[in-house]
């Protein structure tokens, strides 16, 4: 995978079961957001191929049903809110026939329920991040991508969503793939760490704990910020 | 936790004019909204018609009078270059904003679901294709109105004097054909990089041939004979077949475009809806800053470039030497703002009457301040921190001062090239013109205050006014463009009134220190 002349992920070979928690780590500009946006399918990789659910990424609306990404701070709907905007997430993807969570169960799981009637415009960045995994949680889906799920929440609810991810997404058959500084987050929600460091993945664990030493000259690598 | 299925309570998939009317439903709008929307659409049809009039005035003209003067003729030829440029300006502003493209919350919750893509896309699509037409239909009576003189028309069937209304209705026609046309081609590449670029390259190879010819025309009799003529042939087979080939071209391009609608990829709507959504928003705030931020956000990701250490100058001028760097890096913008120097001639040959000063004057502002604000980077990006100024010792008096020397550069040469070009084809007389030169640091000092305004706090929406909101920010601004039109005031009166001697450069010098000086005494002093 590459921008242009900048080569950003090499020989990456990765298989990721059904209902397994996978967490991605390593320094800034390692690729981690560029691996998910191939899993996405938003980037093609220059070679070998990506198969997600069984297929090539496809971007249709079999495959977004089934794929939810919580990526980069999405826009708010001026007037909708914080309730109005999870039922309309459930809205966008009925029939609802897999495990997802109810409205007034997010609201509360993820403590919303005293900003349940504002506007997301009003909230912390914080309760947004809250909103936006809350989002995805809303509806139906196999597989869940998370970039740095753990921005701006504070480390108590870090637990909690470890716990919720590991304990009723993927004990319910769906699949996180994220990317994370936080091995603390990962280890609680049953991760599976993988390594990322100069573009490829890490062979054993402990590679995976040197992939968060602190960037410096001679290791750091040019690329899109991840 | 409900860790069951839950309760399919809808059988079938939502559709999207479902979520549509959910969102509208919900989404709350004060009659301050609507009532505001509708003054500041108002207030544009007002000026738009007024500016509008001068050319459309060309359509009364007695057809086959092309007994018409050299003036009119040279008006046909320009403002044909004019509307042709206008045109291909226009798509290439498409191209870069999508043109298909969602808003940005739609982007986020609309677009990566199980819903129709098709049906996420026709609002938009519809959006656009209602844009594309009014525009097209415009340019299309524009030009029309540009050949007005010399257009041998029937004498049945007539609007004013003597122009068959069915040529109006047809050019009007083929106008908005041909941009309907035009911009779903540039839909149907939105998704490749590389075709796009090329269409932008077309886009503004066509804007750049039609200005050069528009220029040409100044002093190219032949290619003014030319021209008429051409106008002069024109039937109304011909205004028919234009139209019909325009509607042909734009049903056919908008059919594959509803075709393609249904797998447009998500990541181009994506990167596009958040790009033309940060845009329109800076536009709509005036956030120059912000504009400017995203131009150079697109330009400079991805490149890498060289590092070079710092010359060894005063702190102060160590500060001002960043614009002077960043200007060298990338001095395609000041280019295309050099090339843009022939516009107040254009305008000027294009326009008549009330319009016609007015008209040279606003470009001579407007373009001096786009010459002026390419060296205001570093003043925009930190707005003169005076933190920065801390961290390294510099006197913000003196940086500010350092910092005003390249704006007031660029717009003194921008002014001069201006006004050489404009008594060269004619719009203006007198040899004085191009020492009027003299107001670019006049308006550097507007330019100046421009960059260094605080940036905007939407959430700052100011006391309700019979116009609307007034916030703070948007107040700034107009005093910026105040300042500016005070320090250049000696030449654009001189511009109105057609007119200029040694006493109107002299004032403008004295106009101009005085402006630029007041200013940065001022600014230095009290670091705003």
């Amino acid at each position: 995978m590459a921008y242009g002349s900048v080569v950003v992920l090499e020989d990456i070979d990765l298989a990721v079961a059904e209902g397994e928690v996978v967490a991605l780590t390593g320094v800034n500009g390692v690729g981690k957001s560029t691996l998910l946006s191939c899993l996405a399918g938003f980037l093609r990789q220059a070679a070998g191929t990506v198969s997600v659910l069984g297929g090539p990424p496809r971007d249709d609306p079999e495959f977004w049903r089934s794929v939810a990404i919580v990526a980069d701070q999405p826009t708010w709907y001026p007037g909708l809110t914080v309730r109005e905007l999870l039922e309309l997430v459930r809205m966008t993807h009925q029939p609802l026939p897999a495990w997802c969570v109810p409205v007034d169960e997010l609201v509360e799981i993820f403590g919303l329920s005293a900003r349940a009637d504002a506007s997301p415009l009003s909230l912390s960045s914080g309760q947004r991040q809250r909103l936006s995994i809350a989002a995805a949680l809303a509806r139906p889906s196999s597989l869940l991508l998370l970039d740095e799920p753990e921005q701006s929440l504070d480390a108590g609810f870090r637990l909690e969503l470890a716990t919720l991810l590991r304990n009723e997404y993927a004990a319910n058959g769906g699949t996180v793939v994220m990317a994370t500084h936080d091995h603390e987050f990962a280890m609680a929600a049953g991760a599976r760490i993988i390594g990322l460091a100069e573009g490829r993945i890490l062979e054993a664990a402990e590679d995976a704990e040197d992939a968060e030493e602190p960037v410096t000259a001679d290791n750091s690598i040019t690329g899109p910020a991840s | 936790m409900t860790a069951e299925p839950m309760t399919i309570t809808v059988e079938r998939p939502a559709s999207v004019a479902a979520v549509r009317t959910f969102i509208g439903r919900h989404r709350r709008r004060s009659w301050v909204d609507w009532y505001a929307a509708g003054f500041a659409l108002l207030v544009a049809g007002i000026y738009g018609a007024d500016i509008l009039a001068s050319p459309l005035s060309r359509l009364d003209g007695q057809a086959g009078s092309a007994a018409a003067t050299h003036t009119a003729a040279l008006q046909a030829v320009t403002g044909a270059g004019l509307v042709i440029g206008a045109g291909a300006g226009l798509l290439l502003l498409a191209q870069v904003l999508g043109p298909l493209v969602l808003s940005p919350a739609d982007s986020s919750w609309l677009l990566l679901t199980p819903l129709s893509r098709r049906g996420i896309l026709r609002r938009p699509a519809l959006t656009t294709a209602v844009g594309a037409t009014l525009v097209g239909a415009l340019l299309g009576v524009l030009a029309l109105a540009m050949a007005g003189p010399y257009l041998h028309a029937p004498s049945v069937d007539t609007v004013g004097s003597s122009l068959p209304g069915s040529w109006l209705a047809l050019s009007a026609v083929a106008g908005a054909g041909s941009c309907l046309a035009a911009v779903a081609a540039e839909a149907l590449v939105q998704p490749g990089e590389r075709a796009r670029a090329l269409v932008r390259a077309a886009c503004a190879a066509l804007a750049v041939v039609a200005l050069a010819g528009a220029l040409a025309g100044q002093g190219s009799t032949a290619l003014i004979r030319a021209v008429t003529a051409v106008f002069g042939g024109l039937t109304t087979a011909d205004f028919t077949t234009a139209a019909i080939v325009a509607v042909a071209l734009a049903c056919f391009a908008w059919l594959l475009l509803g075709r393609a609608a249904a797998d447009f990829p998500a990541a181009a709507l994506r990167s596009d809806s958040a790009r033309s959504g940060q845009a329109l928003l800076a536009a709509g705030l005036l956030n120059f800053s912000l504009l400017f931020w995203i131009a150079e956000d697109n330009h400079w990701r991805g490149r890498l470039l060289r590092s070079r250490s710092w010359p060894k100058l005063p702190p102060a001028m160590t500060v001002a030497w960043a614009d002077w760097r960043r200007v060298s890096r990338r001095p395609g913008p000041l280019a295309v703002v050099a090339i843009a120097a022939v516009f107040p001639a254009l305008l000027g040959a294009a326009f008549t009457g009330r319009a016609h000063g007015i008209l040279i004057a606003a470009g001579l502002v407007a373009g001096a301040m786009a010459a002026g604000l390419q060296g205001t980077t570093g003043a925009r990006r930190d707005t003169d921190s005076a933190t920065l100024h801390r961290l390294l010792g510099v006197d913000p008096a003196r940086a500010l001062a350092a910092r005003a020397v390249l704006p007031a550069l660029l717009c003194t040469s921008w002014l001069v090239v201006a006004l050489i070009v404009l008594p060269a084809v004619g719009s203006l007389g007198g040899w004085w013109w191009p020492l009027l030169g003299l107001a670019g640091p006049g308006v550097a000092a507007g330019v100046l205050r421009l960059a260094r305004t605080a940036p905007v706090d939407p959430s700052n929406r100011g006391p309700d006014t019979p116009t609307g909101n007034t916030p703070p920010w948007m107040v700034s601004r107009f005093i910026s463009v105040a300042v500016a039109v005070i320090g250049s005031f000696p030449l654009l009166a001189a511009v109105v009134h057609g007119h200029a001697g040694a006493g109107t450069v002299a004032s403008q010098f004295l106009v101009s220190a005085v402006v630029l000086g007041i200013y940065l005494m001022i600014a230095g002093a009290t670091g705003r």
